[in-house]
């Protein structure tokens, strides 16, 4: 039986984004695991161009604490 | 001329009017290295991802500046990094210029989030529009089908009369 996945298309050239700003963490939470994990564009589907920003932004974000390097414990 | 981006963290713990001490000393600080302020204003008090020097919560501060080159921004970094009240600052090139804010840009940038959140929800309400479309063609699709069926066993109960009659009629 044939499994037909769902289409992976990159966000950004669909809603035509062409600049990742670090301060909206709503959006980069998306391409992060819950764990806090950036991941991969395999799975995302983003492309080339656009992840590299995209992990640029994620890292400022991390850097400033407005995103977790880590969450092995999700505090309550 | 280059644009920069620094934002910083302020222990959370203080009052109105010591933020705005803090906030000035940036803003001498930064006149004095010959920066240009196109805006400072404080962004709001945010849980941070992780601690910093134990605090769990922290204001930031927003700062954007323009210079003609990169002098003297070394030296602004280390004095931010000095700061003890600052716990934590960075400073970002920007590509573009960035747009003047009023005092009420933190509003602003909600109002612009709740009209992403609204544009969201309004696809996704057609989506479940749709839905209920293809739902209610479906059923449309089923009532037919329904007097169909009732209609079949209707048409077998008029026969059976008829059959009856006839059997009536061989009999007479």
């Amino acid at each position: 039986m044939a499994f037909q996945s769902k289409r992976k298309y990159c966000y950004f050239k669909e809603n035509s984004i062409s600049v990742i700003d670090y301060k909206d963490v709503k959006l980069l939470k998306r391409f992060v695991t819950d764990q806090g994990k950036i991941m991969p564009r395999r799975v995302t589907g983003t492309s080339a161009k656009m992840h590299r920003k995209l992990v640029r932004a994620i890292k400022k974000a991390r850097n400033i604490a407005l995103m977790p390097y880590t969450n092995t414990s999700i505090e309550s | 001329m280059r644009y920069y981006e620094s934002l910083y963290i302020v222990n959370p713990n203080y009052e109105q009017s010591r933020l705005d001490e803090i906030i000035k000393t940036v803003s001498d600080k930064i006149t004095e290295y010959g920066f240009k302020t196109i805006n400072h204003f404080v962004w709001g008090k945010k849980r941070l991802a992780y601690s910093i020097q134990q605090h769990k919560y922290g204001t930031y501060v927003l700062l954007h500046f323009e210079t003609e080159g990169s002098m003297n921004l070394d030296q602004f970094e280390r004095f931010m990094v000095l700061q003890k009240t600052i716990l934590r600052n960075q400073t970002v090139l920007l590509d573009d210029k960035p747009k003047k804010q009023s005092e009420k840009s933190t509003s602003l940038d909600e109002a612009i989030n709740k009209d992403k959140s609204e544009q969201r929800l309004v696809s996704e309400q057609s989506s479940t529009k749709k839905v209920e479309e293809t739902n209610e063609a479906v059923e449309a699709d089923e009532t037919p089908k329904d007097d169909r069926a009732d209609e079949t066993p209707e048409a077998e109960q008029l026969d059976d009369p008829v059959e009856s009659d006839a059997e009536e009629k061989e009999e007479k």
